[in-house]
């Protein structure tokens, strides 16, 4: 059944693809409003022989990692003092879901204006984008700890920071990976909306010189890039959840 | 049981309970020889679970007090050990991992502590089960995961509270059987709550029948039945006779407490 099912969803793949290869030669035929599949596949080929391909993800790809890592690292550390501290809760709870309710993303010029055409401006971007996620999902993972699992530890003894230690963190994992998964795709979208607005290279600069200059191909080309990295880290994301947090599979 | 000159191995006096303005037990005696199988059963609200709670230190008692070998029982401690309803086990532990939780937090997880938990695991039918985790195994296999959990601590007492309650009636027969095999090898005093009369009368040495509102003592059932215990002994006449003697003690309790549960 399972293959089956993999199957299906290949041939829609391949289907769809042909569908959208068929439209934009017979139907559009205008390669100022619609570039085909194959059209993309050698505008990624040109460019990467080029050279300019491998500039630009170079550029995106450590703007999406500093960011990243950042949002994450930063996002994990303030979810833990959120859940163990009730004050900081309170402090940070009404900024925390004040900013997460805005889209952030329409701050990015005003980043641009303090930080410079630079990376910097698309990393702060980036960790808006990311960090609250990272936040709310490591709060709500290390305050949804089982009371049943806290007192069978406490029937041993067990001082705060054991439990903390040997229960609430592992069972917030799943929760925290959860939030990281779902910051990829946010993060990625803030790497190149914040190059859009200004930027010497990256995918988004690449996105929009090719819309200036109607050059489809390359337009489509840079989104084929951004989606396929998108697909590989949130499945490489999905792996890792698996090898990590077994018990959260059914 | 010959009455022991020593200190009890679990003493209990003049112990009360409020909820706020509820009495859940009130004015609670008793003495606990080492070795001793005891059992409380009573209908459901009669505050045996709290009972059990407050022996653990998992809950304060409002007045009275708890020894156990003469010293006063203030906080959870590893000379108690506690068998839950639910396995509460930890999902990313290994068996291994899981029994070897107590002596990790005590702090005395060391080759020894390990070698006593490879065994225990014999002991509780679990010997080559160590690698696997929770999810892998069965209701009846996760509870003895649980027993053996508590007894990794060597604990002086054993706290159970209704563990196979949960579990399907053929399998909570089977624990019964299991559970007199593993305490015949070891003699631990035991102290196990229960609202099954036929589980209390097969397992037991001693029965406290609690009555609610407020919880207390009503009697006291010594269960003079021969030992080992084999669940053939649950069809005698004289294993009925415990049986029945206890269910007319709790009956209007029961009855009383299906009418109230139902307004």
């Amino acid at each position: 059944m399972r293959h089956s099912g993999a199957s299906v969803s290949l041939l829609s793949i391949v289907g769809g693809l042909l569908i959208w290869e068929g439209i934009s030669r017979f139907g559009v035929d205008n390669a100022l409003f619609l570039a085909a599949p194959s059209q993309i596949l050698y505008a990624i080929w040109q460019l990467a022989l080029a050279g300019d391909l491998w500039r630009h993800i170079e550029i995106s790809g450590i703007e999406f990692i500093l960011g990243y890592v950042i949002a994450a690292i930063l996002g994990i550390a303030v979810g833990l003092l959120m859940a163990e501290s009730n004050r900081a809760k309170r402090i940070l709870q009404p900024w925390i879901s004040g900013i997460y309710a805005t889209p952030t993303i329409a701050l990015a010029p005003l980043f641009l204006l303090w930080l410079g055409i630079g990376i910097w401006s698309k990393v702060i971007v980036v960790i808006t984008l990311v960090i609250f996620t990272v936040i709310i999902n490591t709060e709500a993972g290390l305050r949804t700890t089982s009371s049943r699992l806290i007192e069978m530890l406490r029937s041993f003894g067990a001082s705060r920071s054991q439990i903390f230690w040997k229960l609430s963190l592992p069972s917030a994992a799943p929760f925290v990976l959860a939030g990281l998964k779902l910051g990829i795709g946010r993060g990625l979208i803030g790497v190149v909306v914040a190059e859009l607005f200004g930027s010497r290279a990256g995918l988004g600069q690449l996105i929009s010189q090719s819309a200036d200059s109607f050059n489809m191909p390359n337009l489509f080309a840079a989104v084929v890039v951004l989606a396929t990295a998108g697909i590989v880290m949130t499945a490489g994301f999905s792996w890792l959840e698996k090898r990590l947090v077994p018990w959260t599979r059914d | 049981m010959a009455a022991s000159t020593l200190a009890p191995k679990l003493g209990v006096a003049g112990l009360d309970k409020y909820f706020g303005s509820l009495e859940a037990l009130r004015d609670i005696n008793l003495a606990i020889a080492d070795g001793e199988f005891i059992s409380i059963v009573g209908p459901s609200g009669c505050g045996k679970t709290t009972f059990l709670r407050i022996v653990a230190g998992l809950e304060g008692a409002s007045g009275g007090e708890v020894r156990i070998d003469g010293e006063m029982v203030k906080k959870p401690g590893i000379d108690r050990g506690f068998v839950f309803q639910s396995d509460n086990l930890l999902p990313w532990r290994t068996v291994f991992a899981n029994t070897l939780i107590g002596p990790e937090v005590a702090g005395t997880a060391d080759a020894g502590a390990r070698r006593r938990v490879v065994d225990l695991l014999k002991l509780v039918g679990l010997g080559g089960f160590e690698q696997y985790f929770p999810r892998q195994l069965s209701g009846g296999m996760r509870q003895r995961v649980n027993l053996a959990r508590a007894l990794a601590v060597d604990p002086k007492i054993l706290l159970m509270d209704e563990p196979f309650a949960a579990l399907d009636a053929q399998t909570r027969e089977i624990m019964q059987t299991e559970l007199t095999r593993i305490w015949e090898q070891g003699r631990k005093t035991v102290l196990f709550v229960t609202h099954q009369i036929d589980e209390a009368v097969f397992l037991s040495d001693r029965i406290f029948v609690f009555a609610r509102r407020p919880g207390r003592i009503r009697e006291v059932v010594t269960v003079d039945l021969p030992r080992p215990r084999a669940l053939a002994l649950k069809r005698t006449p004289d294993f009925v006779r415990y049986v029945d003697h206890i269910w007319r003690l709790i009956e209007e309790d029961v009855r009383e407490s299906v009418l109230v549960d139902k307004e």
